[in-house]
């Protein structure tokens, strides 16, 4: 190391003046840019916090309007009303098709001329009768004396009630209100019902059910695959070409578009193997085959998290690998597995386009019966109706919004518990 | 080689009953010191006693640390710096730090030495950031070695080179006092030599406040040595009667060995 | 019988054969160790010592239990999915089969209405020739079910046979059993390379069918998209050039949704981990995560109801005519906001891993904070904010439900934002849904279209994983 050489020029510097003015104006300016930089990143954050309560709030402004239907008091005068009901066939358990045979919606449409006036049966809703059906088989013995029934008003009527109806609707809703005839209701078939033409009439209890199905099938697939495939990378696999290419695959796979899973299900499930289109079946394999990485990845870290003297500890009992796995390790990286694969399965149930292309975007008009029964998902149904024209459909678009997004904040919120819960700090 | 007790000219930086909380926990409680304007002084103590946390409290680095408060006085050339009008990041620039592991940033070796003067606005021309640097190297003696490759990254210097190019780089901006946290305990001993040989040179311009756990290194390099005792200055004054004839037992063991 | 009564059956026998096995091991192990009646029970110490069998009674149990059902239920899956060709195959055998017409279509509906009728799912025939097929369908279903669970029945007890004669005190049962969980656990993780295999081979395939038809120079090159033509026989211009729908997605996912992530997402990612309090960051950064939660079709139900008329009212009002109520804006905005937490979560961690000590050293000399960040941590953390934004433009340009509710059909070539353009996924979903043959090249269009995003995204994933895996190698 030599030492500094004697040059003036070198050693003579001007000493800062750091109460100068132009020093002072300039450590100013830094210290504003500094405050700006700090408020363009707080405006960052808000803004996108912000968007998202855009969302919420609109979705929520939009759709609980759709969990209420408008319903009119009519009068029904059941002995003079022209239908033969033989209140003995009701006791038995086929109540409903007794009633079905027996005029009731000719009976309604009277009953609603007659207390509405001209034209009242186009106020109430086309499938009013099920509610004079329902109310019949309570408690037969209204069929001897006059009864008023809430009945369901039609699609334009509710939309009125509503502000989003047509001129004309607009003017016989307010003549209803005027005599009376109105009120507000929880729209409970919007939670029972499929999938209908009429807006007031649409449920949701179809796609959900489907959702269930689908996600069910999901599970039993993707679970067990995706957690012996984490075991195996983690504790078995020896450090060679062909472990090395199926970590690459996997988390490839990981990061794949979902819609490739779909046109991967259309060529295999559907083309090569015939296997029912649209069925909860094919998209819950699809789904799987989606779902499997996610579980595997979150596995794997969940396995790597347990520490190694565990395993010495298990082995120097005496235990054999297999045991040594299955015995200690599993157990205690099964809660970061659960929280994963609760994740990978929210993740799943808000998928549409691969379920699309599997063709589960037809008109599911009931629940399916089985995995085999063609069905459609929630977030399906949610596109499906977001196509139609008649606006009675926004309310209800955006209400089906509303019930997936509680249902993923439940699969999350429960995630975030078991891992709070039980994620053990070694 | 005598050494005067004490300086005529005022100190260059004075604490006065200083106490430093962490949160709750007390992590310094009531030291007053001062350093001197041609003296090199050494912070020794065993770990944790609190001579980093201290040092740190002259150029208000604990400020980035959440929860750190500072009670006392603290005085740069009789400002007091914790004052709400003092300007922190001119503070910082009067004041400069060497840190324990060396720090260069991931740019030029160039651009390392010239940070410091860039966002002060030191240099008004590329020429004089050029003789800046350089003057900045030398100083360090470093220049030397690198001045055919001031445009390779800082950090594919060796270790020792590393800690010449982080003290170059706070003598850029013409520091009035140098801190530096155990600046040596990461280099091998002939880094390290060169480091003490560089202390001895910089004494003249820079007061320099250095903290060491290595006792041989503060008896080579300073002239005063406080010995700091879990939070508390136990014993302040000349290097040469702290090694050969401290006052306290606590320094005296400390020094012996029996602890630490 | 039904599958899933044969299914059942096995897993039955399964059981069985768990418990038999079990109880067999147990009577061999105690009968191997009676002492003859008349001798007096030797003392305790004078007892034979060591283990009875070699491997627990229960894994004598799996080990039979998996031999009953393993090769039994894998030869009905195989058989399963074998079984509609053979079916098929028999009833082409059958004297009605010589009066099909010739052409492919009839044929394959007349067939499937047969079988259709035969397995109860449809009522009566549209074509009447489809009822001489009823009785042979049925005919053949029996014959190869029968027979199916017959072979199935008969692996089943061969394997519990064989099974059970390996039973001895010495036998290993559970090593054996071992060996065969860990090959359990090897083929559940060649199902990941499997899948991968599967998803290229079939996009491949198609592919290959469809430039079979259409050049792929013209498909990569071309810029008149307009399959609907084609279908129709209109013209004898390419109709399957994709530039337009190349440059859609481009143009919303690459451009416009990054030129609203980027910024949002690496400015809050910055506020995250250099200003904001410890308290305010845990319960901020969650918010960011929940951007990524939602489900895209909410998002693009959003951005076709609200987004995109609001966008299409702006442009009226500042004058732009031809603005449609599905434009380009409207799709990516939606987008960017969908992508931040991509672009953030991956800034965060980036910055995060930074040194602390060069960030002292810069705040230590006399720096803002600002001046430290923009000067020393984002050049630092440069490469893994880099892999960050790849791998959200990736998750961009894959993204179907928001172009496909917000951003239309048309296959245009434009600059305009506030105009309609399409996006490959948008097309891909547009061919495939409807009645179409399979073997048009309307519908193999979309597989070409898949391989080429598979791929695309493919790159960019790979390219991203790399500059981060190699940023972190420098720091470790």
């Amino acid at each position: 190391m030599t030492s500094p050489p004697p040059d003036e020029t070198l050693t003579r510097r001007i000493p800062t003046d750091w109460k100068g003015q132009a020093m002072q104006r300039r450590i100013a300016a830094r210290y504003r840019a500094e405050r700006r930089f700090r408020l363009i990143g707080l405006a960052s954050i808000l803004l996108s916090a912000g968007f998202l309560a855009f969302l919420l709030v609109s979705m929520l402004g939009n759709g609980l309007s759709g969990f209420t239907r408008t319903e009119i008091a009519v009068k029904f005068d059941f002995p003079r009303a022209p239908m033969v009901v033989d209140p003995a066939m009701l006791e038995g358990g086929n109540a409903d098709q007794v009633l079905a045979g027996a005029n009731l919606p000719v009976v309604t449409a009277q009953a609603a001329n007659a207390a509405l006036g001209e034209g009242g049966d186009a106020l109430i809703s086309s499938n009013a009768w099920l509610t004079v059906r329902d109310a019949i088989r309570d408690d037969p013995s209204i069929l001897q004396r006059e009864a008023v029934l809430s009945l369901p008003a039609s699609a334009d009527i509710d939309l009125a009630a509503k502000s989003q109806g047509t001129a004309q609707a607009e003017a016989a809703y307010a003549r209803l209100k005027q005599g009376g005839h109105v009120s507000r209701a929880i729209n409970m078939p919007f939670l029972t019902a499929s999938d209908a033409t009429d807006p007031t009439q649409v449920g949701i209890w179809g796609a959900f059910k489907g959702s269930l199905l689908t996600m069910l099938v999901t599970l039993l697939l993707s679970f067990p695959v995706g957690v012996l495939a984490a075991l195996y990378l983690e504790e078995y696999a020896p450090r060679n070409r062909w472990t090395d290419m199926i970590e690459v695959s996997i988390n490839n796979l990981a990061a794949v578009p979902s819609i490739i899973f779909g046109l991967l299900g259309l060529a295999v499930f559907l083309n090569m193997m015939h296997l029912p289109r649209s069925a909860p079946l094919v998209g819950g394999l699809t789904m799987a085959l989606m779902t499997m990485p996610v579980i595997v990845i979150a596995g794997r870290n969940a396995i790597k998290a347990v520490p190694p003297s565990i395993r010495d500890a298990a082995l120097g009992i005496g235990a054999s690998p297999v045991q040594v796995v299955f015995h200690h390790v599993l157990p205690l990286a099964l809660p970061g597995i659960m929280t994963g694969t609760i994740i990978g399965m929210a993740r799943a149930l808000g998928e549409t386009a691969p379920l699309l292309m599997i063709g589960m975007r037809a008109f599911i008009a009931s629940p399916p019966g089985g995995v085999t029964d063609p069905a459609t998902v929630l977030p399906v149904q949610i596109f499906l109706w977001s196509d139609e024209i008649s606006k009675g459909f926004v309310e209800k678009t955006s209400a089906a919004i509303i019930v997936l997004l509680l249902f993923l904040l439940g699969m999350n919120s429960i995630a975030i518990y078991l891992r709070n819960k039980f994620e053990k700090r070694w | 080689m005598t050494e005067q007790t004490t300086s005529s000219a005022p100190p260059k930086m004075a604490a006065r009953h200083v106490n430093v909380f962490y949160g709750d926990k007390q992590a310094i409680r009531d030291v007053s010191i001062e350093i001197d304007n041609d003296h090199v002084i050494a912070f020794i103590g065993p770990s944790g006693c609190g001579k980093s946390t201290f040092l740190r409290t002259l150029n208000r680095m604990n400020d980035t640390v959440a929860g750190a408060r500072v009670e006392g006085d603290i005085t740069l050339d009789g400002e007091n710096i914790y004052d709400p009008s003092m300007d922190v990041v001119q503070l910082r620039a009067r004041v400069g730090m060497v840190f324990q592991k060396p720090n260069p940033f991931p740019k030029s070796i160039y651009d390392n030495i010239a940070y410091g003067p860039r966002i002060h606005g030191l240099a008004n021309s590329k020429a004089d950031l050029d003789v800046i640097v350089e003057s900045a190297l030398r100083r360090a003696g470093l220049w030397d070695e690198v001045k055919d490759r001031l445009k390779d990254s800082g950090t594919a210097l060796s270790g020792g080179q590393q800690q010449r190019l982080c003290i170059g780089r706070a003598i850029a901006v013409e520091p009035e006092v140098i801190l530096m946290d155990e600046p040596c305990s990461a280099l091998d001993p002939i880094a390290t030599a060169k480091i003490e040989e560089l202390i001895h040179e910089l004494r003249g311009r820079y007061a320099i406040a250095i903290v060491t756990h290595n006792m041989q290194q503060a008896a080579r390099v300073s002239q005063r040595t406080a010995f700091f005792h879990l939070g508390t200055l136990v014993e302040y004054g000349v290097t040469s009667e702290i090694f050969t004839n401290p006052r306290e037992d606590r320094t005296k063991d400390y020094i012996t060995g029996r602890y630490g | 019988m039904s599958g899933t009564a044969i299914t059942i059956l096995i897993i039955g026998l399964g059981l069985i054969a768990w418990l038999s096995a079990r109880a067999r091991a147990l009577r061999l192990a105690h009968a191997g160790r009676a002492s003859p009646p008349s001798a007096p029970s030797p003392a305790p110490e004078a007892r034979p010592r060591g283990p009875l069998l070699h491997s627990l009674p229960s894994y004598h149990g799996w080990y039979a239990a998996i031999w009953v059902a393993v090769p039994a239920l894998l030869f009905l899956t195989v058989w399963t999915s074998l079984m509609p060709g053979l079916v098929t195959d028999r009833v082409l055998q059958d004297p009605a089969a010589a009066t099909l017409p010739q052409d492919a279509f009839s044929r394959g509906a007349i067939l499937s209405e047969g079988r259709a009728i035969a397995q109860g799912k449809a009522a009566a025939a549209f074509d009447p020739r489809s009822n001489a097929f009823v009785e042979p369908y049925r005919e053949a279903q029996r014959f190869y079910s029968i027979g199916g669970g017959v072979i199935a029945l008969l692996l089943a007890f061969a394997g519990g046979a064989y099974a059970f004669t390996r039973i001895r005190p010495d036998f290993r049962a559970r090593t054996r059993v071992e060996r065969l969980v860990m090959l359990g656990l090897l083929i559940a993780s060649l199902i990941a390379i499997i899948t991968t295999v599967g998803i290229v081979a079939s996009l491949l395939w198609e592919s290959i069918r469809f430039f079979s038809l259409v050049n792929p120079v013209d498909f990569l090159f071309g810029t008149k998209w307009s399959p609907q033509s084609a279908a129709l026989g209109y013209g004898n211009e390419n109709a399957f050039g994709a530039v337009p729908l190349f440059w859609g997605t481009i143009f919303i996912g690459a451009i416009i949704a990054m030129a609203v992530a980027i910024p949002l997402g690496l400015m809050s990612a910055i506020y995250l981990t250099q200003y904001a309090r410890p308290a305010a960051r845990k319960w901020l950064k969650p918010i960011l995560e929940v951007l990524a939660g939602v489900p895209t079709v909410v998002y693009g139900y959003f951005a076709a109801l609200t987004i995109a008329p609001a966008m299409r009212d702006f442009a009226v009002s500042i004058g732009i005519s031809s603005a449609s109520s599905e434009s380009a804006l409207a799709a990516g905005l939606v987008m960017g906001v969908m992508i931040i937490p991509f672009v953030s979560s991956m800034a965060d961690d980036s910055i995060s891993s930074v040194p602390q000590a060069m960030r002292d050293g810069s705040l230590a000399m006399g720096a803002t904070t600002s001046e430290t960040i923009r000067q020393v941590l984002l050049p630092a953390a440069l490469p893994g904010v880099v892999g960050g934004v790849l791998l959200a433009v990736s998750r961009a340009i894959g993204e179907t439900m928001i172009v496909v509710m917000a951003a239309g059909l048309a296959a245009n070539l434009t600059l305009n934002p506030f105009a309609s353009v399409t996006t490959v996924t948008t097309q891909i979903v547009q061919l495939l849904t409807g009645d179409q043959e399979f073997d048009s090249a309307k519908t193999l269009a979309a597989f070409a279209l898949g391989l080429v995003l598979f791929i695309v995204t493919l790159l960019l994933n790979i390219v991203a994983l790399q500059v981060v895996k190699r940023y972190r190698e420098a720091y470790e």
